[in-house]
């Protein structure tokens, strides 16, 4: 405005510079197309154009405009394009119609009323993960609702923390548009009902060793429940992602595999002891058991061999004894004796040889010199 | 009078129009309506979806809820049977299926949230006071196979977290009819001890978890020194069944030796005792040996005189 003031009163007419002032000069120049038909030739047009001002010629143009307008809304409108992955579906009248496949379709305008739906999409909803994002981790309402998420009773009275991811498509838009009221917390309810329903019936460890087993019964089970609130949706995927006891018990369980691993060591090193002793023992026991065998067979042959000489001996013994005998005597005397220390040779009539016997060792005085062989 | 004929018709259509227009309405799925006259309600709630009529101008239309919707308590904090305290959220679905009634009696959504909480509130609270923990824990289908370390005492509950539901449902459901107002469920959406309970919990789990450690440790000390009585008796047996067979081995060749010389020496024991003692004289007698031979010996007899006796 204060620009406007700045005009100098008798400069040209000036453009106008404010958007009020252009919405003005629209308006203006409508009114005048509306309310004065042309008269750039007057006295040349027909009477009834000369007629001055009928307002319902422009309000006539008015209508007609308008009408132009509304076709081309409506020719418009009447064609609907449905890209693959999803669903038409149509009302006339607010009433379920028809269903549309992907591709270019004709609805009435104005009667026919077109919902999509994304048929394809794997929609996933997780339930007690803790956000990535610090910000939301901060806030205690947030965990302290998380950790009500994921916090669970088992079957044993024990509490476990469980985190779970649930993803589904629609597989009929027409009663996932018009059954439930919001579909998505449904999902979220019952997943949450059916999983503690079933981790109640389990007890603790079994929930831990068994997440292949809890998801496939709370899959079906949740299904289940869907397809009786004809939620239209099917459950794709139901993966159990952290099955944990809960922070302040998880200390507890590391001591318990601890002593797992401790109690298979102990046995490890029992077991190497084991393997240490036995087998050589077993080895021994064989050593043991052949130098028996041998043994065995050394006595036999030396019976054998010895048995053999004497029976040799005695068959040449048996043809001339009496000469044999002495002539064995007599070597072995020959053997024998010469390794003996002394010998004393008593006659038969001296009956003391005791005040004669030196028994001094060493002394060879009144022994017997041995003879040289 | 020509432009008052053109006045009249235009404002012709434009009322007709409106007539038209207030004349009818669309229903569409998922939504139900009740006509009413000046406030009061005309006929049956109208249910299917599609094109419906009504006098215009003097009846009006009001829009109700078709699809099942979720009622959602608030959490409650209530004491079973057994003294426990628990945490309790619980979620229902529930659908208006006598408009006129819900129209009559509840009016707004949010009274109807109000009704319900009252309604289902009362009865969780009064169902859950009367059962033990267990009950709402562990469902009428449970089965021992789903308990790993598995007490004594564990017998199948008597009524269930399902049969609470249907039970709570049951109640429930008998009085919302009268607001028009169908129950389709009720579910413990959460079940968990209240924070103070939930701590002594850790500490009874944790000190479960200290238990199971200590016997593992024991157990592991207990197999250890059973393996180690199992290696001191096998060394035993295999020592000693080695020394058996090896006894038993020598005997029978010891046995087979005397035999041998049994046979062969019988055929002439005098000869025998005279070879086998001439034998033993080279081992016996020795360097620190003396002798005191008679001079009348076989061996020195020839050293006093020539002839023999």
């Amino acid at each position: 405005m204060s620009n406007q003031d700045q005009q100098p009163p008798w400069g040209k007419k000036k453009k106008p510079q404010t958007p009020e002032e252009m919405v003005a000069q629209l308006i203006k120049k409508l009114q005048n197309y509306f309310s004065d038909p042309p008269k750039k030739e007057p006295g040349q047009g027909t009477p009834k154009s000369t007629t001055p001002s009928n307002p319902f010629a422009s309000i006539g143009k008015l209508l007609a405009i308008v009408a132009i307008i509304m076709v081309l809304q409506g020719v418009y409108a009447s064609f609907y394009k449905i890209t693959p992955g999803e669903v038409g579906v149509v009302l006339r009248l607010g009433k379920y119609n028809r269903t549309a496949d992907p591709g270019l379709h004709f609805k009435v305008p104005y009667l026919d009323k077109l919902y999509k739906v994304d048929v394809e999409k794997i929609r996933t909803e997780s339930f007690g993960f803790r956000s990535r994002t610090p910000a939301l981790r901060k806030t205690t309402s947030n965990r302290t609702d998380l950790d009500m998420v994921s916090l669970m009773l088992t079957a044993d009275k024990n509490v476990i923390n469980v985190a779970w991811i649930v993803q589904f498509r629609v597989n009929d838009p027409q009663a996932y548009l018009f059954k439930i009221k919001d579909v998505h917390q449904a999902v979220r309810d019952l997943s949450e009902s059916v999983t503690r329903r079933i981790v109640g019936n389990m007890d603790f460890d079994y929930v831990l060793g068994n997440r292949d087993l809890l998801a496939a019964e709370v899959k079906q089970e949740l299904q289940k429940e869907l397809d009786n609130l004809q939620a239209g949706i099917g459950i794709g995927t139901v993966q159990f992602q952290d099955i944990n006891p809960p922070d302040k018990v998880k200390p507890a369980f590391n001591e318990v595999n601890e002593a797992d691993q401790d109690m298979k060591r102990l046995v490890n090193e029992a077991e190497e002891i084991y393997n240490q002793k036995i087998p050589r023992a077993s080895g021994n026991a064989k050593q043991i058991i052949e130098e028996a065998h041998g043994y065995a067979v050394a006595r036999v042959n030396d019976a054998k061999g010895e048995s053999q000489r004497f029976l040799s001996i005695l068959t040449e013994y048996k043809n001339a004894p009496v000469v044999t005998k002495k002539r064995m005597y007599l070597e072995t005397m020959q053997t024998v004796l010469p390794t003996v220390e002394s010998i004393y040779v008593m006659d038969e009539d001296q009956q003391t040889p005791l005040p004669l016997l030196n028994l001094s060792r060493g002394s060879n005085s009144a022994s017997f010199p041995p003879a040289k062989q | 009078m020509k432009q008052i004929t053109q006045f009249f018709f235009i404002g012709l259509i434009l009322l007709s129009i409106t007539v038209i227009y207030d004349g009818c309405f669309i229903l569409e799925e998922g939504k139900q309506a009740m006509v009413t006259q000046f406030g009061a309600p005309v006929g049956e709630p109208k249910t299917e979806a599609g094109f419906k009529l009504k006098l215009p101008f003097v009846q009006d239309v009001s829009y109700f809820e078709k699809k099942v919707q979720i009622w959602d308590g608030d959490p409650n904090q209530i004491p079973t049977n057994d003294k426990t305290y628990v945490y309790l959220d619980v979620t229902a679905r529930w659908r208006i299926t006598d408009a006129l009634k819900y129209m009559q009696a509840v009016k707004t959504d949010a009274r109807a949230k109000s009704l319900l909480d009252a309604i289902i509130n009362g009865t969780v609270r009064d169902t859950v006071n009367k059962n033990n923990l267990i009950e709402i824990i562990r469902s009428s289908d449970w089965s021992p196979e789903t308990m790993t370390n598995l007490k004594y005492d564990d017998a199948p509950p008597q009524i269930g977290r399902d049969g609470i539901s249907d039970l709570i449902l049951e109640d429930a459901a008998k009085v919302t009819p009268q607001y028009g107002i169908e129950l389709l469920d009720v579910m413990f959406k959460r079940v968990n001890y209240i924070e103070s309970v939930r701590l002594k919990v850790y500490d009874r789990m944790i000190s479960e978890r200290k238990r199971i450690a200590a016997e593992k440790r024991s157990t592991g000390e207990g197999q250890k020194a059973e393996i180690i009585g199992k290696v001191e008796r096998e060394l035993k047996v295999i020592l000693s069944e080695a020394n058996r067979e090896a006894s038993e081995i020598m005997g029978k060749a010891d046995a087979s030796a005397t035999k041998i010389y049994g046979d062969i020496y019988g055929q002439d024991p005098e000869f025998f005792s005279f070879y086998k003692t001439l034998q033993s004289y080279s081992s016996v007698i020795g360097k620190n040996t003396s002798l005191i031979l008679s001079a009348d010996s076989d061996l020195f007899h020839y050293l006093q005189k020539v002839d023999s006796k």
